[in-house]
């Protein structure tokens, strides 16, 4: 399990942030105020770490404490070394600090990507060995519970899109034009500068499970097609991101993958709370483990190597890329669409679950007729949710809508996103040597703040 | 780097004795010097935090041990200030004590990451 948690994280976490680096450096978001606050709240004099600091947006709050920042990607660190941060690289899992020597931790959108919870749960111990007694950190995971978009579940790989952080794009949120929008039709190429940003109403897609059979009757834009609302407040990197995803990747969690093998073999589980508990069932059909061996789901490594074939050129995903993934699906199909019987043969022959889903998209705008109907055609097809013979269609479908379908050279990142109180029992029951001092809900996010008890 | 990183850097070489790992020896290929705007309250501050036998070891130009009364002593907080935040090692590495693994510093940043083997 261990070695399929890195090799996830390896390709959706790092190598997506290593190779979309170069375009933070043009992404100049606001820090959050709470973070901001906390910070500011330091006393002078103090010792204070970002844990996954990125492009080091938060070390030049406070001037009064000596900000240290590391990350895992070194292209990240890269850039806020050329900014004047002091930083490093290094692991999460793995802090190379002495014990007890931070007066301040901060870990902001970033044990979300840690893709089991005893990696998650690692992760927020090494940062509470780090913590001075009576230090305080505080923790922001992405919410599963968010205002204007429903995930149906908490392990999701989500596109990366490069418009989100290039100059164009940020300069281009002047429009407040309702309904206009450049959409990317089959074969066109499309570049950042093409796409205007409009002001958008999202679904509201809190629909039960039940109702999902149900095509939408209501108009759906290409789910190529990025349409954002931007305004000041929003111009996050996280928020910004979230609102722009035109599909969700949904796959089977690695600690879900585990239990189910277990389970299979064993008539008794003991199943960890969170699980247990969880209102989210277990889809069988839709929802495949990710193929974490060399077919790699969507992206072959090439593709992740040429960034300027990745990004310049149009949507178009070659049939090649996507025979690994029917064929894994074939398998799946032949085994009853039940994803943990391809497993047992280790790792291949798995598969990300139908991408697109109603519900998550996330647009309004619906100027092109014809997108209309491809998108709800696809739309119809993946939106069942227990018929066994879905998993392939979607693979097919999508394989066959792959223009249409999203930017998906775009690269997808893992994240699992955090049930509301599922941050603060993780700590509670696997981290005593922090006590929750405050929690709450912070655009879209889950945040608390701990103590390191002394 | 700067020397006042390096007295919280431990090595994380799994194996080690208890407290192993620190101090990572400095090797420095290339190091600058860049004014930092002084600010006595903030390096006074500091002193409890430091591990200062390893700070020691990183600038010899530091007294045995810091005096009682330090905080209003303005010529050592001023040189203890140099050596914590003056001083960056821009290209070499740091040698774990016990293991010997070395972690490269390069451009000022250094390199913490163990392999998928050593960890």
């Amino acid at each position: 399990m261990e070695h399929e948690a890195t090799q996830l994280e390896k390709q959706h976490v790092h190598s997506v942030y290593e190779n979309t680096a170069a375009y933070f450096s043009d992404l100049q978001t606001k820090a959050w105020p709470r973070v901001r606050n906390f910070l500011l709240e330091q006393k002078p004099g103090s010792l204070v770490v970002d844990i996954g600091c990125g492009t080091g947006k938060y070390l030049s709050v406070n001037s009064q404490v000596y900000n240290l920042g590391c990350d895992y990607c070194e292209g990240l660190v890269e850039i806020a070394k050329k900014k004047g941060d002091e930083v490093l690289v290094c692991d999460n899992l793995n802090l190379p600090f002495r014990d007890q020597c931070f007066n301040a931790v901060i870990s902001i959108g970033v044990i979300h990507h840690f893709s089991t919870k005893q990696r998650r749960i690692k992760a927020i111990k090494e940062m509470a060995r780090i913590l001075t007694p009576g230090g305080q950190i505080m923790i922001y995971v992405w919410a599963m519970e968010q205002k204007n978009r429903h995930f149906e579940k908490q392990d999701v790989f989500v596109p990366w899109n490069k418009a989100l952080c290039s100059r164009h794009f940020s300069e281009s949120n002047q429009s407040g034009d309702k309904g206009e929008f450049v959409h990317s039709a089959k074969g066109q190429d499309i570049h950042p500068a093409q796409l205007v940003i409009s002001e958008c109403s999202y679904q509201n897609n809190l629909q039960p499970e039940a109702d999902s059979k149900h095509p939408r009757s209501m108009d759906h834009c290409l789910p190529t097609a990025c349409c954002m609302k931007i305004s000041e407040e929003e111009n996050r990197f996280y928020s910004a991101l979230g609102r722009s995803f035109r599909s969700w990747f949904f796959s089977r969690s690695l600690d879900e993958s585990a239990l189910r093998k277990q389970s299979d073999k064993m008539k008794h589980l003991k199943r960890e709370g969170v699980w247990a508990n969880s209102a989210v069932p277990i889809q069988h059909s839709r929802h495949c483990s990710l193929d974490l061996g060399h077919h790699g789901a969507l992206l072959n490594e090439q593709s992740l190597d040429d960034d300027d074939e990745v990004f310049v050129e149009s949507l178009s995903l070659k049939k090649p890329q996507w025979s690994p993934a029917t064929d894994a699906l074939k398998d799946l199909s032949l085994n009853g669409g039940h994803p943990s019987a391809a497993q047992s043969k280790g790792d291949k022959a798995s598969f990300i679950n139908g991408p697109v889903e109603d519900k998550d998209c996330v647009c309004d705008c619906n100027k092109d007729g014809a997108g209309k109907s491809d998108a709800s055609k696809f739309f119809k097809r993946t939106s069942t949710t227990d018929s066994t013979d879905s998993a392939l269609d979607s693979a097919l479908s999508v394989g066959e809508q792959t223009d249409a379908m999203l930017d998906t050279k775009a690269f997808m990142r893992y994240y699992h996103v955090f049930r509301e109180g599922e941050l603060s029992s993780l700590v509670e029951e696997n981290v005593p040597e922090l006590q929750i001092l405050s929690s709450c809900y912070d655009h879209g996010n889950w945040c608390i703040i701990a103590e390191r008890r002394g | 780097m700067k020397l006042l990183t390096h007295n919280l850097l431990s090595s994380h070489v799994p194996g080690l004795r208890p407290g192993g790992g620190f101090p990572l020896r400095i090797e420095a290929a290339e190091v600058r010097v860049r004014p930092v705007p002084f600010n006595a309250a903030f390096v006074s501050r500091l002193v409890p935090r430091l591990r200062w036998d390893a700070l020691r070891e990183a600038a010899e130009s530091l007294p045995p041990e810091p005096t009682p009364g330090y905080e209003a002593d303005e010529e050592f907080l001023r040189r203890l200030h140099h050596v914590l935040l003056e001083v960056e090692v821009l290209e070499g590495s740091l040698q774990c004590p016990d293991s010997g693994r070395r972690f490269p510093i390069s451009r000022g940043v250094p390199n913490l990451l163990l392999s998928e083997d050593e960890a």
